[in-house]
């Protein structure tokens, strides 16, 4: 701990740069946004969201393998990210089972040289526009930042812990084991190789986690499963470890993964066309975060509807222009803040951000929405 | 004693009798593909039906030796009650990727090895192992065999057992035979798994036996006296048998 201040790693999953961040993708974002400049307030906190982790994964390594075998040399800085996905929606529609040798060369790549495929590279580029426009902090989209553990050090710690079942040698699977605690066996590296995500967020959480008093893992709501077993391979390494599953925001009613398509109208980078120019740039942050976050809240039910998102940015340009009117309290925000934290360290996003849209009389503090929301 | 398809299709047809006495008049085993859909038919007619001698083992880290070691171990502690409906389903065998250590507070296992590499559930209806195999996967050995240095292992008796001490006779040692040829680890488990317990449970492995693992391409050409023959459906011709495994008289 340095000055009595607790150590506290976020660790949201990140998105797959091969498509066009939607509105589950930009509820994640902004949701852990808000948990980080809040918790910063409070606590040494950090922010760990790096590509150069999650590169490894097959979707990601098939798609840049489908991209040069089927379209070879293409400039990828002319495409949308739109564009770009619908290359990947082809890329998942072709269903062409992969080995390792196939995605040999860009694994290799990754994780000697920190390459990003062009297409990827471009998307990252546009998300970190985004980013900029919605107030974002950028964890370091563009960086590479390769996890602690090669993919052999974290298979032997976690079978040294108990916690892992590696039968490579006999043409097996490697398997992180949790059913000391009742939960089932769970492939994370196939038996030539290929790591999943899981595989990915080890390499990088095993050895992460114990340098913070507590570690938040941010993640889709149907990957709970998945997010427990990692829980139990942090537990124990000295950090406390939080999960915060985050559901995800339905179109019409359905919820479908971006690997299918289909989100022409509402993608973030549709979004910021159609609302940033009737909003000025810190009502468009505030209204967002409060659609998100408190309107949308931690469950999947409610649908996105542009209706409730234009209400949630009139409130923000509300609560905007009130809060520039409170006279500033010095010393007070960590105290506000702090009764958004129940039992953890982490500040509560749902419950700090719904706090503004309470029925109190008394308008937001200015430095809470210009620190954490804006 | 010199393989041929006759000989082949012969052992095959007794063990089928072996395991259904009451069918036997009944079944057509006159050529290999008559065998395997009289198997088939009896399989299918207990689809619905409540399947009772069915044993579950984990591997956690395999080793051939030890694996077979521990395999006698365990088949060697199996009562004669248990053991009825285990050969009557043919000794089905299902094999789950897990590690013994993390198991044993929550499964009551029949036989652990020493070394906690392995271990066994059963013979024991499907229902009280459903919690086991949904937590675990079925094993997966997908890498060839290679051939190996003649290694000999004693084997030696259950750590406990409700099974009755066999009438005593001499110790004996055998050699058993594995054909390595196309076979992958999961393949040659089940083969000579089979192998194994039903030679155990006919008394021709007991404690402190001694075998000897030898690794063959193909049994074909061995010409030594053959106590128990594993025979199953050719892997390279569906239509005919082909001999997997071998346990020889005593050398």
């Amino acid at each position: 701990m340095t000055g009595g201040r607790r150590r506290v790693l976020l660790a949201p999953i990140t998105v797959t740069p091969s498509k066009p961040l939607t509105p589950s993708h930009l509820k994640g974002l902004l949701w852990t946004d808000v948990m980080f400049r809040a918790t910063a307030h409070l606590a040494d906190v950090t922010y760990r969201y790096s590509h150069t982790t999650y590169h490894p994964t097959e979707q990601t390594l098939g798609f840049w393998e489908f991209l040069d075998r089927s379209h070879g040399d293409v400039d990828y800085d002319a495409l949308s990210e739109e564009e770009v996905g619908e290359l990947y929606v082809r890329f998942r529609a072709e269903r062409r089972p992969l080995t390792a040798a196939d995605v040999r060369p860009y694994a290799e790549a990754v994780e000697r040289t920190g390459y990003v495929h062009p297409a990827s590279a471009r998307v990252l580029r546009l998300w970190s526009r985004h980013y900029e426009r919605l107030g974002l902090h950028d964890p370091g989209l563009l960086a590479r930042q390769p996890p602690g553990f090669g993919l052999e050090e974290m298979i032997r710690h976690l079978v040294a812990a108990g916690l892992g079942l590696d039968q490579r040698y006999v043409g097996g699977p490697v398997y992180l084991d949790a059913t000391r605690h009742g939960l089932p066996l769970r492939q994370i590296v196939t038996a030539d190789g290929r790591p999943n995500y899981l595989a990915c967020a080890l390499r990088e959480l095993l050895p992460l986690a114990p340098c913070y008093d507590e570690t938040v893992l941010l993640y889709d709501r149907e990957l709970d499963p998945d997010y427990q077993l990692v829980e139990r391979a942090l537990t124990g390494t000295g950090t406390t470890v939080h999960r915060v599953p985050i559901g995800r925001v339905p179109i019409d009613g359905k919820i479908t993964s971006a690997r299918h398509g289909g989100w022409h109208s509402h993608t973030t980078d549709v979004l910021l066309r159609t609302l940033g120019d009737e909003y000025d740039p810190a009502a468009l942050r505030l209204g967002m975060r409060l659609y998100f976050i408190a309107t949308l809240g931690p469950g999947q039910r409610e649908s996105f509807r542009y209706d409730l998102l234009r209400k949630s940015l009139a409130r923000a340009e509300q609560l905007l222009s009130r809060a520039r009117e409170t006279p500033r309290v010095p010393g007070a925000l960590p105290a506000l803040l702090a009764r958004h934290r129940r039992a953890h360290t982490h500040v509560d996003p749902y419950r700090l951000t719904s706090s503004l849209l309470g029925r109190s009389r008394r308008p937001p503090a200015n430095d809470l929405l210009t620190t954490v929301f804006i | 004693m010199t393989l041929s398809p006759e000989m082949l299709l012969t052992v095959a047809a007794d063990r089928l009798r072996t395991a259904r006495p009451e069918m036997a008049a009944r079944l057509d085993v006159s050529t290999p593909d008559a065998l395997r859909d009289a198997k088939a038919a009896i399989a299918s007619r207990e689809v619905d039906g409540p399947a009772d001698g069915a044993v579950v083992a984990v591997i956690g880290s395999f080793s051939l030796p030890r694996w077979v070691h521990e395999t006698c171990r365990f088949a060697l502690s199996v009562p004669a009650d248990r053991a009825v409906p285990w050969r009557r389903s043919f000794t089905r065998t299902l094999f789950l990727a897990g590690r013994p250590d993390n198991l044993r507070e929550r499964f009551a296992f029949d036989h652990i090895a020493d070394d906690a590499s392995s271990a066994w559930v059963g013979p024991a209806a499907d229902r009280t192992t459903t919690a086991l195999r949904r937590l675990l996967k079925t094993f997966s050995g997908a890498r060839e065999l290679s051939a190996w240095a003649p290694v000999a292992i004693a084997v030696s008796g259950p750590a406990a057992s409700g099974a009755p001490s066999p009438p005593s006779r001499p110790h004996v040692h055998r050699d058993l035979y594995i054909a390595t040829s196309g076979l992958t680890v999961s393949d040659m488990l089940v083969q000579v798994n089979h192998l194994l317990v039903e030679a155990v449970l006919d008394g021709l492995i007991r404690p402190a036996d001694r075998l000897t693992l030898r690794a063959v391409p193909h049994l074909s050409g061995l010409a030594v006296p053959f106590a128990a023959l594993r025979v199953d459906t050719d892997v390279h011709r569906p239509h005919e048998l082909q001999a997997y495994a071998a346990l020889t008289e005593e050398t």
